[in-house]
């Protein structure tokens, strides 16, 4: 899967948000950090069309945002921060099927392949649940369940372990060793950075560093404290 | 339709529903006790505008006729509909939508002189959340309940101005409660 | 939530599918507008008595629902009877009682979900012909939901934020905060659905 950056601008009222961006992204784990309000919380929404950039052009295997956001969002899953604003229907197998509505005409078909995607990430037995009853872990999954069903080429995750005690952040950890699409991550967990194979550091709208995770967060600590 | 409507509609019913769940508050030299009801039509309305804010009622009124425990008390059921009071319950639609209508697109800041602009907006949508909220609803239930147990419209409305008092009060607090919402043009 | 009023039950009204039992409704009221006779409509109540013992919904669990509804009905039965003649308020009196109770017993002999299989099976021929799409129907219904007991949980919260810092909560002075937050959470809300959403 390839991910392009073609001289992108963004600005929102008067300020600038992103400028000049140019990215080649093809690897299988990319994390992207930076300072709050600094832009990458734009980048990613970028690249599933949530949002348009003012000048340049962002495509996805060659489909141009500006074009076919429906295409494009059919391989690409987001991951919100907070599951909450994410699961939208009260019972948790209902929530995932809904991501399939369009895929999957049968409901049988669609109901299994919740459970498949429950099953993968060994929540299987939270099918029935409603979903305010669950913590705030389980919900994660929950979310994160619910895009996965939709068999996504792309995964974009944005600070999914900022919410997350320890034992949660590690959990999450593990699932993601575990799922085979590439991912791009944003984050400020310096854990979760070591494992990726190439770090996007933006700052001041600009992308300030691109590299290998140990000299990006070195380059961070020093520049970004 | 956007997404964004669709889901200010849902939140917006699933408040109606959550304040409608708050117990009747009892006031003293009132007969009945004052429910939020005819508070939600006129904020759905006033806040939202007539489309959305019908919207928000038709789904209130569907949800609570498949069974959500949604009306005062926590009742629910096509009962209501067979009953006497469903011109009050049918009619908060036509209401919210009146009520939107009348309140107009809220003006945004800066446009009118502050002072004497704000008041003028809040008699606004107090005008509005009157007709709509209050007469229109009270025009569907009493028409119903009149062509139903024969009972006089004029003796009817006589009744029901028991509760004018109690209404138009809610009408200010919805009035200037919306419009600190309004001005901030988030909708 | 939908603990105290849905009943459960096996019985053969429960077994029925919904869709028969709301047919049956509206053409029973429809049919007992045109008759007039008390004896005829006793019955018609009688029958209704009938089939509530039979579904298991006990009286009690009904009269929960019903009991404003009631006082309203034999209010106007008393104004009716003063103001009209007796024997109109005795007719309007059984047929309401009667279309009530059944009413309320097809409510509370049918789960939500099939209630709302019937509404997505009214909607569908809406939606091919283009009226109305029964997808957003089904997602605002669904959002609904989900969103309640949060929201209460939210009035909870900014209850005991203001309490905290010295205010008496009433809902005049939590309605404003309650607002605010709901309309901000629009936004996200329908960005992370746009998300899911590809058509």
């Amino acid at each position: 899967m390839l991910i392009q950056f073609k001289n992108v601008f963004v600005h929102r009222d008067a300020r600038v948000v992103l400028s000049g961006i140019n990215l080649s992204l093809t690897e299988q784990r990319i994390g992207i950090m930076g300072p709050n309000g600094s832009g990458k919380s734009t980048l990613i929404r970028l690249i599933n069309g949530l949002l348009l950039p003012h000048s340049g052009q962002i495509l996805v295997d060659g489909r141009d945002t500006r074009q076919d956001v429906r295409a494009i969002r059919r391989s690409v899953g987001f991951v919100f921060q907070n599951p909450d604003n994410q699961i939208v229907f009260p019972i948790v197998h209902e929530d995932i099927e809904f991501g399939l509505k369009h895929r999957e005409p049968d409901a049988a078909t669609r109901r299994a392949r919740a459970r498949v995607a429950l099953e993968q990430l060994s929540i299987g037995h939270l099918a029935d649940r409603l979903t305010h009853t669950l913590s705030g872990g389980e919900r994660q999954l929950v979310a994160l369940a619910a895009v996965l069903a939709t068999e996504p080429e792309l995964l974009v995750f944005d600070e999914p372990t900022t919410q997350l005690d320890l034992r949660l952040r590690n959990h999450f950890a593990r699932v993601l060793s575990t799922l085979h699409q590439p991912t791009i991550i944003v984050s400020h967990d310096f854990e979760l950075m070591q494992t990726m194979q190439r770090v996007l550091v933006i700052r001041d709208a600009c992308l300030a560093f691109d590299g290998a995770p140990g000299q990006a967060l070195a380059w961070y600590r020093e520049h970004c404290a | 339709m956007k997404t964004k409507d669709i889901v200010l509609v849902a939140l917006f019913t699933a408040l109606l529903i959550v304040l409608g769940l708050i117990p009747p508050i009892p006031l003293p030299g009132v007969p009945v006790p004052v429910t939020l009801q005819t508070f939600g039509v006129m904020l759905a309305g006033l806040i939202l505008g007539p489309v959305r804010g019908g919207l928000v009622l038709l789904l209130y009124v569907v949800l609570a006729l498949l069974g959500l425990p949604v009306l005062p008390g926590g009742r629910a059921g096509l009962a209501v509909l067979a009953g006497p009071t469903a011109g009050f319950l049918l009619g908060m639609i036509p209401g919210a939508i009146l009520t939107g209508w009348l309140a107009g697109r809220p003006v945004a800041q800066g446009h009118l002189a502050q002072g004497a602009g704000v008041w003028w907006q809040v008699l606004r949508c107090w005008a509005a959340s009157m007709l709509g909220g209050v007469v229109l609803v009270y025009a569907f239930g009493i028409y119903w309940m009149a062509h139903v147990a024969g009972m006089d419209f004029p003796k009817a409305v006589w009744v029901m101005l028991v509760f004018v008092p109690g209404d138009a009060c809610k009408a200010v607090v919805a009035a200037v409660v919306a419009q600190r919402i309004r001005r901030l043009n988030l909708v | 939530m939908n603990a105290a009023f849905y009943v459960v039950g096996q019985s053969p009204i429960h077994r029925l599918p919904a869709g028969r039992k709301l047919a049956t409704l509206a053409l029973a009221g429809a049919a007992l507008m045109w008759v007039h006779q008390w004896q005829f409509l006793c019955l018609a109540l009688v029958l209704v008595l009938g089939l509530l013992a039979l579904s298991g919904v006990t009286f009690r669990q009904l009269l929960i629902q019903v009991r404003l509804l009631g006082w309203f009905i034999l209010a106007l039965g008393a104004y009716s009877a003063w103001a009209e003649s007796p024997a109109l308020a005795l007719e309007m009196m059984l047929r309401m009682s009667t279309l009530v109770i059944a009413a309320q017993l097809v409510s509370m002999t049918t789960p939500l979900t099939q209630m709302m299989t019937v509404v997505e099976k009214v909607l569908a021929p809406l939606d091919r012909l283009g009226w109305v799409r029964a997808e957003r129907v089904a997602l605002a219904c669904g959002l609904t939901l989900r969103l309640i007991p949060e929201l209460a949980l939210q009035w909870q919260d900014i209850r005991e934020a203001q309490a905290a810092r010295g205010l008496k909560p009433g809902v005049l002075t939590m309605l404003l905060p309650m607002l605010l937050r709901t309309m901000r959470r629009a936004e996200e809300l329908a960005e992370a659905i746009d998300a899911r959403s590809s058509g």
